[in-house]
């Protein structure tokens, strides 16, 4: 790291700067690790022990003996493949029409400037001042029956999908993207007769990788993590996410299963997490720092 | 049993209507129906086309008619010989009605409180929709079900004369009854024979008194091992809901007689909320962990870990069900106090606005299906052919007659221990619905009941100073 | 700051168009621009239906909502009176209470604890990636999970909070089953879950803080609290305060962390939460109306902090 950071390099290379640095890295180092992988070690753990011996007290550090076949019983009685099954499709699907609406919209509102195209970005921007709690009675009262087409959305994953549209976050964030390319850019597509549509996916586009990258890790995290409105909209069992699934199951299986199942749960993310952690970590700084 | 395996705890469900006289209400639904029979216009249902069909109501549905019916709560494929039994019984209704076609909806569980609501509010119920009996309000309020009063009678439900006034009493509001029973329970004292066995106490001779269950209590948490004696709700509204039930038993009420004022705010209340603080803190005989709500005391005790609670006869089926739990390690006493005791359950109402030939046959379905002894749910036999438990004392809302040959029919193929719910079942305990507005009460009264619970120094009469300054709001606020 | 793509300035509005004039050029402008205006729409159209189904039109429908209720298969008309139910209703003012107590500790833990964890990690040369990733790492689990996690951990018989309280001789704690410490639990939950994003927020402005007025304050000889006050805090405020606002404004939302951890209200309703308030009038009591009104109450509230963070936003535009 070459940034000078709040203590002076000076500092840090005398003997007793060094030591310090020492100690309280390793100190954080080892206080980190205890309590951000400590509970997922005992989650792990937690989910191979027999039932006895998760509540045996005082507990055991290691399993003495370890039941694998947990997992496969919690995979099986809680039906998590379909849990996550269908929050996967619900996420994907989300993500979808965010990039296709959302992307449009950004982009009309940013280079082909329609009359009154501020009026919408203005209306759009407003949802959000309207906390998104206070809107869930109304929005639940709404999918209930959407007006105008007359249908009942819930059970089905419209409800997830359409409103998930409306992230005026996204919009605003790939507005101001698509702000910054330089008109000369489009303007030579459109000499050669290239379509707005054309441009949107051939010049646009690719230099907003970047963007459109944050936009996707929000869409697809934010459907992965939401637990009221699918608590509310999705109360078929055989429709249900994997957060409310565990949720509505947890009463009804073994303390050992449930935390298997909460390990079977948390993988997808963690492995993406992991995989695409540099992109996630730094899309999500620049995402949210201009807010 | 299908309603088994929903948490239906009423606790975490929604008002309900207020209770009736139960001898008036039955008295006009004869005179409604003598009414309809004599052909006089009857003050029924506002203007649909039932009221056209009103003269011939009462009478049983023409074999000949040509309907098909939607009904929800079809047993899933998991359950498969309760879905096997569905159908053979859709098969033999069919031989009889050869023109109605029944179709079933798989719904699992038969309902949850976001999916009704949703369903009333779009009106996209089946022409017959599973209901808890606390619904008929909200089932009302949203124009959902039809008035059947005019068509249920002792022709077309012959066992009517033997069902439990009381049960029928549920759905009926303003004298005009709006659902047929599926199944219904009361609460007792559900208690675990292999702790009482360990702790030297006769599993035979459970408590009755909330002194004896005190000292139960105490001598199962000796046990020691993460042992509990007696386990208490105290969240999600559950905590109000097992503190009525107890109240009941000991012959107390949480509002007075004419809905206005709370009624709990008294020496039954205080026995109730200091016994619990007791046994909580000075027995130390409830466990550490509090806040439970429903299903977390079936697990301690599918677990072995709690000796006794507050459940109705089908939370054994749900640990058995669920948790893996053994009948045979269950008893079931009446409610300490035996004063009276909180009913609840489950009904089909019938979708507003259905022709009358499609009301008839619902009937005749529900009739068929449901309200005949020896048939359908009630073929105990068969159940036991089909290798699903036999021997839990309910759903039971007989009376006289059908009560003595059903009960015999149950003991003749249990497949359960059925002595082990004797004190339950020799002398049933008074079944008294919930209070009006029992959500928004219940939720007062868990904080009185997670505060005795989580609070050494809780002081009970205050508690029940502020609990009943809050209800008598919400009774004010109507 | 991280992103120089973003601060980029806005692109200047189309020039006017120039071409000439005379009707049939006229004609021809205007027939251009409704091209151009009819594709532009085209391309919103999608994003405008679903915000007018599912955001603007359940907007309206939230102040229609607080002045309606039902009665006997009717919706009427009904003044004031969700808002004197909710405000006679003695569990209204125990949720804000609660709800300020909570925004209140979790600006405590949830904005103190990530800036000095941000602080010691910026200086650290070595597993630094390792350190970040960890913090984050609560973040990418779904709520569920953490959330019971800490349900076990808090319960007070085999806890293990109460397990590693006792080996280091300490009384055992009732956590989440005392009023006293009930929201505390709840929010040291909320904090280990949600702290990820912050910290990392932080981090990337303290990386973008110039070395030199380190070195000058050095040379003024400041110690690193000095240093901290005089150069970190200023040069990181904006970041901070912007924090700061989204901070209150999502943790008067709170729903999740208690809904699961306590059942809702929690010991002597010492968790009910505003939000929790609105979930149970509309689907535990279905009662939309009161729901709608103590919604409308909370926006209010909230707007205001949101024209603050939507103003602070700006200046950081410029």
């Amino acid at each position: 790291m070459t940034t000078r950071t709040l203590i002076s390099p000076a500092q840090l290379a005398r003997p007793r700067g060094k030591f310090l640095y020492w100690t309280a890295f390793v100190l954080v180092l080892v206080v980190f690790t205890l309590v951000f992988i400590g509970p997922l070690y005992w989650m792990v753990t937690s989910g191979l022990k027999s039932p006895q011996e998760f509540a045996q007290t005082p507990p055991t550090l290691v399993p003495k003996d370890a039941h694998p076949g947990n997992y496969a019983d919690a995979w099986g009685v809680m039906d998590l493949a379909r849990l996550l099954g269908n929050t996967l499709y619900y996420a994907l699907g989300a993500l979808a029409f965010q990039l296709v609406f959302d992307v449009a919209a950004a982009y009309s509102l940013s280079k082909l400037r329609p009359v009154l195209g501020n009026v919408i970005l203005g209306a759009m921007l407003v949802t959000l001042m309207i906390p998104a709690t206070v809107l869930v009675v109304p929005q639940y009262l709404t999918v209930l029956d959407v007006p105008i087409v007359e249908r009942n959305l819930v059970n089905s994953p419209w409800v997830i999908w359409l409103p998930s549209v409306t992230n005026a976050f996204n919009i605003f964030l790939l507005k101001r993207f698509f702000d910054s390319i330089p008109r000369e850019l489009l303007d030579a597509a459109a000499i050669d007769g290239a379509s707005p549509l054309r441009t949107l996916r051939s010049v646009v586009l690719p230099i907003s990788r970047p963007i459109l990258g944050v936009v996707s890790i929000f869409a697809v995290v934010g459907v992965w993590k939401d637990f009221l409105w699918p608590m509310l909209t999705l109360p078929d069992p055989g429709k249900q996410t994997i957060n409310v699934g565990i949720y509505s199951l947890a009463a009804s299986v073994t303390e050992n299963w449930l935390l298997a199942a909460l390990v079977i749960a948390s993988l997808p993310t963690l492995v993406i997490f992991l995989v695409f952690q540099r992109h996630i970590m730094s899309g999500l700084t620049a995402g949210s720092l201009k807010g | 049993m299908r309603s088994s395996g929903t948490p239906r705890s009423s606790g975490t469900r929604r008002p309900r209507t207020r209770r009736r006289t139960t001898a008036a209400a039955l008295a006009s639904v004869l005179a409604l129906t003598t009414l309809a029979a004599c052909g006089t216009s009857s003050s029924d249902g506002g203007g649909d086309d039932n009221a056209a069909d009103a003269a011939d109501a009462g009478s049983p549905l023409d074999p000949r008619t040509k309907v098909t019916l939607t009904i929800d709560c079809m047993p899933p494929a998991t359950e498969k010989a309760e879905l096997k039994q569905w159908k053979e019984d859709v098969e033999a209704f069919h031989a009889k009605y050869p023109n109605v076609t029944i179709k079933g909806k798989q719904t699992d569980p038969c309902l949850e409180p976001p999916r009704f609501t949703a369903m009333l509010k779009a009106k996209s119920q089946p022409d017959v929709f599973y209901t808890y009996f606390t619904d008929l309000q909200q089932v009302l309020d949203n124009d959902g079900a039809a008035d059947i009063s005019a068509y249920v009678n002792d022709r077309t439900v012959p066992a009517l004369g033997d069902m439990d006034p009381d049960v029928l009493d549920v759905m009926k509001k303003d004298g005009k009854l709006y659902g047929l029973p599926y199944s219904n329970y009361t609460m007792g004292l559900l208690i675990n024979r292999p702790l009482f066995e360990k702790a030297g106490l006769d599993p035979d001779k459970p408590p009755t008194t909330w002194a004896q269950v005190r000292a139960a209590a105490k001598k199962i948490s000796a046990l020691g091992d993460g042992v509990a004696g007696f386990g208490e709700y105290s969240a999600g509204n559950n905590g109000g809901w097992h503190f009525t039930a107890t109240t009941y038993g000991l012959g107390g009420d949480i509002v007075s007689e004419d809905g206005t004022k709370a009624d709990f705010n008294n020496g039954t209340g205080k026995q109730i909320l200091d016994n619990l603080k007791a046994m909580r803190w000075d027995d130390d005989s409830m466990g550490k962990t509090q806040l439970l709500k429903w299903g977390d005391l079936q697990k301690q005790m599918a677990s072995g870990k709690l000796g006794m609670f507050i459940a109705a006869p089908d939370d054994i089926t749900y640990m058995v069900q669920n948790l893996g739990a053994k009948y045979g390690d269950y008893g079931m006493a009446p409610i300490p106090g035996q004063k009276a005791t909180l009913y609840g359950g489950n009904d089909y109402m019938i979708k507003k606005g259905v022709s009358s030939d499609k009301v008839k046959a619902a009937i005749a379905w529900i009739n068929f299906k449901f309200l005949t002894p020896g048939k359908g749910q009630f073929d105990w036999a068969r159940t036991k052919a089909d290798g699903l438990p036999v021997g839990l004392p309910q759903p039971n809302f007989w009376t006289g007659r059908t009560k003595t040959a059903d009960d015999k029919a149950r003991a003749t193929s249990s497949t359960m221990p059925v002595a082990n719910f004797k004190a339950f079942t020799a002398d049933p305990v008074q079944g008294r619905p919930e209070p009006p507005k029992a959500q928004e009460i219940y939720k007062v009264l868990d904080t009185a009941m997670s505060a005795v619970l989580t609070n050494e120094d809780a002081d009970t009469g205050k508690l029940l100073d502020t609990a009943e300054k809050q209800v008598n709001q919400i009774l004010a606020n109507q | 700051m991280s992103a120089p793509t973003l601060s980029k300035r806005q692109a200047p509005p189309p020039a006017p168009d120039s071409r000439g004039r005379g009707p049939w050029r006229e004609r021809a402008a205007f027939r251009q621009a409704l091209k151009r205006n009819l594709t532009a729409h085209g391309f919103l159209v999608g994003a405008v239906l679903c915000f007018s189904f599912f955001s603007w039109y359940p907007m309206v429908r939230e102040f229609f909502l607080a002045f309606e209720k039902r009665e006997d298969g009717a919706t009427v008309w009904a003044g004031w009176s969700n808002f004197t139910y909710i405000f006679n209703d003695p569990a209204f003012w125990q949720a804000w209470r609660n709800t300020l107590l909570f925004t209140g500790l979790a600006l405590l833990l949830g904005f103190v604890v990530p800036f000095v964890v941000a602080l010691v990690l910026n200086e650290f040369r070595h597993g630094r990636g390792y350190l970040r990733l960890l913090v984050y790492l609560p973040v990418m689990l779904p709520p569920v999970a953490s959330v019971l996690l800490f349900k076990y951990f808090y319960d007070p018989g085999y806890g293990l909070f109460n397990r590693m309280l006792g080996a280091v001789g300490l009384p055992d704690q009732q956590w989440l089953q005392s009023t006293d410490t009930a929201m505390l639990s709840v929010v040291i939950a909320a904090t280990w879950m949600n702290m990820g994003g912050a910290t990392l927020i932080y981090l990337a402005a303290l990386q973008g803080i110039p070395g030199e007025l380190y070195e000058a304050a050095e040379l003024d000889g400041a110690g690193i609290l000095r240093k901290i006050w005089h150069v970190t805090i200023p040069q990181t405020r904006l970041v901070l305060s912007l924090m700061l606002l989204m901070q209150i404004i999502a943790t008067m939302q709170v729903f999740v962390e208690p809904f699961l951890l306590t059942g809702g209200a929690g010991p002597e309703g010492a968790t009910l939460t505003v939000v929790q308030l609105i979930y149970q009038y509309a689907f535990t009591f279905n009662n939309y109306g009161s729901a709608a009104a103590l919604g409308l109450v909370l926006l209010v509230l909230l707007a205001v902090f949101s024209a603050a963070y939507v103003r602070l936003s700006r200046v950081s535009e410029e």
